[in-house]
């Protein structure tokens, strides 16, 4: 079965004198699969995923979605992309948010009538009459979610997806990863919440300082009696200069006055 | 992607303060100018020791000052919002994230940048279009509205011009702050206003014969953008002339040609040709400036 993405030697840095941000990371993903992108804060999953979904360009290495290059907007056709933080242009509505999308994935008209409502209802914004700039973080978050499966992408790329969302949007969440993988539709999931990963992911790699350290099946990478979170903290931790517990004021003890 | 631009830009409240301002300075103008007609008929008099003119005069001299105020209100508003657009249209994408996911889309940046392009021009011809048929309309107030033609001709000279300033705006935005952007292009515009009236003062034989200024004005303003003008200043212009030497009779003073000196004709072929180079130039910049950006 011919991969959705394809991953190659990937490096990027975003200035000369900067370290690589992403240095010879490969990987490919299949339909139906799920693959869960780990890593501490700056490890380089998201440059990895923006590269995936055209934002930015590889220095070096090879990636092809559907089997041509992101760069190329009609390979990003059956892509759904739900960034971290996203935003959206402030003045519109959730409504007009998904029809502008709609309208930038190509849907007809009957398409975009019978979609946006659901959609509008499965994010729970449904309701909501409010333009964008007056969302939570976490409205932001459904919405973003909404407009990236949309057009029944065949790849779902979900950065940090429930970083603000509360227990039961992280529920729904979790329910949508499980029906898409069902139906046959790749997830790449980019996610701090381990044991969310760990439930939902078939495959991970664990990447620090833009370098995989680890990839492999669930089963591969976690092995019996233990879990994802100790192998995570005991690779990082390895790979990283050790980090002094507390600031020394913390625990001291206040002086008698 | 234009549909949806238009609307975002429709719904900026800094948008609708400029228009706002606009409408309600040509309304106050308007009014202010027939109050004085009906104020001052009969107590006034053009150039000093002549006879008072006659009502019909008078109001001809009020049409003219206020056609000239409008055309001054109708630019200083086109480039206002020609800043609060090209200020606005693609760097708050940029900079809010909602690029991210825009681009994660099936379109191209150029289709994106030609969204956002077409959106900001047709904001702008309906912002300064609805300004130029307020003040129209408030032309009936004064008779005759024979310089309709001239001030429609002006209000399309300001838009050709704005749109000039509004896409530089835009391409800088892209690459900087929106503000610093604003304040680069205002310090264009400005120099190349310079350079264009020096020009024009130059063909009019004021600057003298220095071979050199000559030289370096004609090259100066052959890498800058033209404002275009319509012949709406130098119609005003003859009118006044008319309305001056006609109440002025038998006193002498300076011919219709020493008059017009400095007042600029028209735009020719050249110079329409010279601002779609310049707006295809700008607009090619909005482009590789949105093609290189990485959200």
């Amino acid at each position: 079965m011919a991969p959705v993405v394809s991953v190659d030697g990937l490096r990027k840095r975003y200035r000369r004198r900067d370290a690589w941000a992403v240095d010879g990371v490969s990987f490919a993903l299949e339909p139906g699969q799920a693959f869960g992108l780990l890593g501490p804060n700056g490890a380089g999953k998201s440059t990895v995923v923006k590269i995936i979904a055209g934002l930015l360009r590889p220095d070096e290495g090879k990636v092809e979605l559907f089997g041509s290059d992101p760069g190329n907007p009609t390979s990003r056709k059956d892509l759904g992309f739900a960034p971290e933080d996203p935003d959206f242009p402030k003045f519109l509505r959730a409504g007009e948010v998904l029809d502008y999308f709609a309208s930038l994935l190509g849907l007809d008209e009957t398409e975009r009538k019978r979609r946006i409502p659901e959609t509008l209802q499965f994010a729970g914004l449904d309701q909501e009459k409010r333009q964008v700039r007056q969302f939570s973080k976490g409205m932001k978050q459904r919405l973003g979610i909404a407009q990236a499966i949309l057009g029944r992408p065949k790849l779902l790329i979900l950065d940090e997806p429930t970083a603000d969302l509360d227990p039961l949007g992280r529920r729904d969440v979790r329910a949508l990863i499980d029906r898409l993988k069902d139906s046959g539709v790749a997830v790449l999931l980019n996610s701090h919440l381990l044991s969310e990963v760990e439930l939902v992911c078939d495959t991970v790699a664990i990447l620090a300082k833009g370098r995989v350290l680890k990839e492999g099946t669930m089963a591969e990478v976690v092995p019996e009696g233990r879990n994802l979170e100790d192998v995570f903290v005991e690779l990082v931790q390895a790979n990283a200069p050790p980090r002094d517990q507390l600031p020394s004021f913390i625990t001291e003890k206040d002086k008698p006055s | 992607m234009t549909r949806y631009s238009l609307v975002e830009l429709s719904r900026r409240r800094i948008l609708l303060v400029f228009f706002i301002v606009g409408a309600a300075g040509i309304a106050l103008i308007a009014i202010l100018l027939k109050v004085f007609t009906t104020a001052l008929t009969g107590n006034v008099s053009f150039g000093g020791s002549g006879p008072a003119p006659d009502p019909v005069t008078l109001n001809r001299a009020l049409e003219l000052g206020f056609v000239s105020d409008i055309i001054s209100v109708l630019g200083f508003f086109a480039l206002l919002i020609a800043f609060g657009i090209g200020m606005t249209v693609i760097y708050h994408d940029l900079e809010s994230g909602a690029a991210v996911a825009i681009f994660s889309k099936p379109v191209s940046r150029a289709a994106f940048t030609a969204g956002k392009v077409g959106a900001a021009v047709v904001a702008m011809i309906v912002i300064v279009g609805v300004l130029g048929i307020e003040a129209r309309l408030f032309m009936f107030l004064f008779g005759t509205g024979d310089l309709g033609t001239a001030l429609s001709a002006e209000a399309v000279a300001q838009v050709a011009n704005a749109v000039t300033v509004m896409l530089l705006v835009m391409a800088l935005s892209t690459w900087m702050n929106n503000i610093i952007a604003a304040v680069v292009a205002f310090i264009y515009n400005a120099a190349a206003g310079i350079v264009v009236a020096l020009h024009t003062q130059d063909q009019a034989g004021l600057l003298g014969n220095n071979g050199v200024l000559k030289t370096a004005l004609d090259v100066l303003y052959w890498v800058v953008p033209h404002q275009l003008i319509s012949d709406a200043p130098r119609e005003i212009a003859k009118a006044e002339f008319a309305l001056i030497t006609a109440s002025t009779r038998d006193q002498g003073g300076p011919s219709s040609d020493q008059f017009l000196a400095s007042i600029p004709s028209a735009s020719g072929a050249a110079d329409i040709i010279w601002w779609a180079f310049v707006v295809l130039v700008f607009a090619s910049l909005v482009y590789f400036a949105v093609r290189r950006r990485q959200v």
